[in-house]
């Protein structure tokens, strides 16, 4: 620090010389911005200058149709296969489909998104929920504007929107208890490894915990760490886990990385094989220890349903196709129904090479 | 100029310098508009009321916690705690509303908190001598730490209570969201006390040339002490802004505003080696990338690129400053050997 107060000590004059170099050189920097931007503007142009004719068909859409599908963090992988689902069904009728989002965990950030995404009035949104209470007020601008909204993997419950199309993660955490009971022969000590204070995993821990509780009596957990979110983590919860209850049979990650965290601290310790291991999700990082028997099953969501499902909810809604009573609207009743259990699949060694064509 | 010590010769070179400063914002605004009517004429929905509002309302909170950052790094300092501070500010609020308590008074004890946060950072920067990029990593991680204390991890939803309080982060004032005056206000406010007064001024000698700031009488451990804790006292007031938006405060609230603070300030023409920087400058930073991130929505520009141009901006941004600095320090010892 000192040597740079020394260097800054006679400069003086020079210093309003050297500002306009950075100045200059600022400009510059953001003229470069701004060419890059007009250069995919026009790439934006050029794509959607194709356009299809409408048939009478009820099922067959216009290109000019837009949907688009809002995720917060939206660069990681889980939603790709939302998105996948979303995107077949839109082919399948003859529409288009945007994935947008925000690329941090942060509400400001997809809010602002989802506003400006409504702002452009597109034929539908299906979203995903920073935060329950949040997003009520843009989705029910939306849907007051017209524009038919669902949500799916995260809910708005006190919103407008038609239906919620997730997991039921109370069941899928009774999935794996049974699954893991049926590894251990349904007897010994079996722990947890989850992201507390998070709804969704609450719920499956809390699946989990009663059914083993619940329907298989010579079994018993013993402990419930904290993974969070993170492999390394989660790596060293388990180490811990291991080291105090060495008579371990099993254990349970409520989510891919802390999935993948347990995997190695048992690699690790070398007892793959004598802690069997559920895990949730299907990254290519899970599906890889599934392929070598470190994990002996993950639980597959029902992602690309949640797309495909909501896609044609969102079509039915905006072509008015639902018809449970005359007028829905004056009726005011949901058309649709409101909770969907897109439900979990055990992915095994058996079938684990199916799930990575999806990715 | 009553502040003993300054020399006359600083203040004219002070003038000519505020010259510069604006016009490199001239500068920057000539940009913003070119870019304005480029996206108003390629992209449709970009020129449409309720976009323009959606993206003003986005950028208020980066926006509020950049004017204090302006501050920070023109006095050649960091701080990295805002992201986390805006989270504690919002999170401490909302838990004493929820429990009970006057929003007001909620509010007030999360500002005054937060103003805490901001005094411990510049008192160990100050007093002891800590690095502030290692003081304020430290409290980054204390504050969001607490935050996570409080809630568990688990957000405090307020929906529903006191209208007047949600008014500030919902209410719209003349068509004008109420959160977008206020950081007009909090921009026109700052710039001009920043340009004005006396007391501030300061900041830029203590940030270009901190041993003369103090030779001629200027208390620079005072200017620290200063600048730190009207940064976390503009981030707490972000987060209770965010309380009021959302109506909801969750610990992970402001999750990298420190990152976009600092690259919208750089890009607004503040220095990372300090003594640069202007107010003014740097919202127009933020709202070129307020813009750019608008223009990657409405174009259908596929989500994973917006992590890259974000990061691009930021990248090619320092290495400009980087750059220039060096060009700078060049200069110099050429001059020194002249001598």
């Amino acid at each position: 620090m000192s040597s740079a107060i020394e260097r800054k000590k006679k400069g003086d004059l020079k210093r309003i010389q050297t500002t306009e170099g950075v100045m200059v050189m600022k400009k510059s920097l953001i003229v470069a911005i701004a060419f890059m931007l007009s250069l995919s503007t026009l790439i934006g142009c050029a794509k959607e200058s194709a356009s299809d004719q409408e048939t009478s068909a009820p099922y067959q859409g216009s290109k000019d149709e837009k949907y688009v599908m809002v995720t917060f963090l939206s660069g990681i992988e889980y939603w790709k296969n939302a998105f996948q689902g979303m995107e077949e069904a839109a082919n399948n009728l003859g529409v288009k489909a945007v994935y947008k989002g925000a690329d941090q965990y942060d509400i400001n950030q997809q809010v602002t998104v989802l506003e400006q995404v409504i702002a452009q009035k597109p034929d539908g949104i299906l979203v995903t929920c920073i935060n329950p209470d949040a997003l009520v007020a843009p989705i029910n601008k939306a849907v007051d504007a017209g524009i038919p909204v669902i949500t799916f993997d995260a809910d708005a419950p006190d919103s407008k929107r038609y239906s919620f199309l997730a997991t039921s993660n109370y069941d899928a955490g009774a999935t794996a208890a049974r699954e893991l009971a049926r590894l251990t022969k349904e007897k010994g000590k079996v722990g947890v490894v989850t992201v507390p204070g998070q709804l969704n995993h609450e719920e499956r821990k809390k699946g989990f915990v009663e059914t083993i509780q619940k329907e298989f009596p010579k079994m018993k957990v013993v402990s419930i760490q904290d993974g969070k979110s993170d492999q390394v983590q989660s790596a060293q919860a388990t180490s811990a886990m291991i080291q105090k209850h060495p008579d371990l049979v099993g254990i349970f990650a409520t989510e891919a990385s802390t999935g993948v965290g347990v995997g190695t601290a048992i690699k690790e310790a070398g007892k793959v094989g004598k802690i069997h291991i559920i895990s949730f999700d299907t990254d290519k990082g899970t599906l890889d220890m599934v392929k070598s028997g470190v994990i002996d099953a993950t639980l597959a969501q029902g992602t690309w349903n949640m797309g495909y499902w909501g896609m044609h909810y969102l079509y039915n809604l905006k072509h008015d196709l639902i018809h449970p009573v005359n007028d829905w609207k004056t009726a005011k009743i949901n058309p649709l129904p409101p909770f969907v259990d897109t439900g979990v699949n055990v992915v095994t060694k058996e079938n684990v090479d199916h799930f990575y064509s999806n990715n | 100029m009553n502040t003993p010590g300054i020399k006359k010769g600083a203040v004219t070179e002070w003038v000519k310098e505020k010259r510069l400063f604006q016009f490199r914002e001239a500068n920057l605004l000539s940009i913003i508009a070119v870019l304005f009517i480029l996206l108003s004429l390629t992209t449709p929905g970009f020129l449409t009321a309720e976009n323009l509002k959606t993206t003003l309302i986005g950028l208020v909170l980066d926006g509020i916690v950049a004017v204090g950052m302006t501050l920070v790094l023109v006095a050649a300092g960091v701080d990295l705690s805002v992201g986390s501070v805006l989270a504690l500010s919002s999170v401490l609020a909302g838990y004493l509303a929820y429990n009970d308590i006057n929003i007001w008074l909620a509010s007030l004890i999360a500002i005054v908190v937060s103003l805490l946060t901001g005094f411990v950072n510049g008192f160990f920067i100050s007093r002891v001598g800590l690095n502030p990029l290692i003081m304020t990593l430290g409290m980054m991680s204390v504050a969001r730490g607490v935050a996570y204390v409080i809630t568990e991890g688990a957000p405090i939803s307020i929906t529903g209570m006191n209208p007047s309080f949600l008014y500030f982060g919902q209410g719209e004032i003349l068509g004008i969201p109420t959160i977008v005056i206020i950081l007009l206000i909090l921009v026109i406010l700052g710039d001009i006390l920043l340009r004005k007064t006396v007391y501030l001024r300061q900041v830029y000698y203590v940030g270009s040339n901190e041993k003369a700031a103090k030779l001629s009488g200027i208390h620079v451990k005072n200017i620290h002490l200063m600048v730190y804790t009207v940064s976390a006292v503009l981030a707490g007031l972000a987060g209770l802004l965010s309380l009021a938006r959302f109506s909801v405060a969750t610990p992970t609230a402001g999750m990298g505003a420190e990152l976009r603070a600092i690259a919208a300030c750089v890009i607004g023409g503040a220095s990372l080696t300090g003594g640069v920087g202007t107010i003014v400058g740097s919202l127009l930073g933020v709202v070129l990338v307020g813009l750019v991130n608008n223009a990657l929505v409405l174009m259908d520009v596929s989500v994973y690129w917006q992590q890259l141009v974000t990061g691009l901006v930021l990248i090619i941004a320092v290495t400009w400053d980087v750059i220039s600095h060096r060009k700078k320090e060049k200069r110099r010892l050429k001059a020194d050997s002249n001598h």
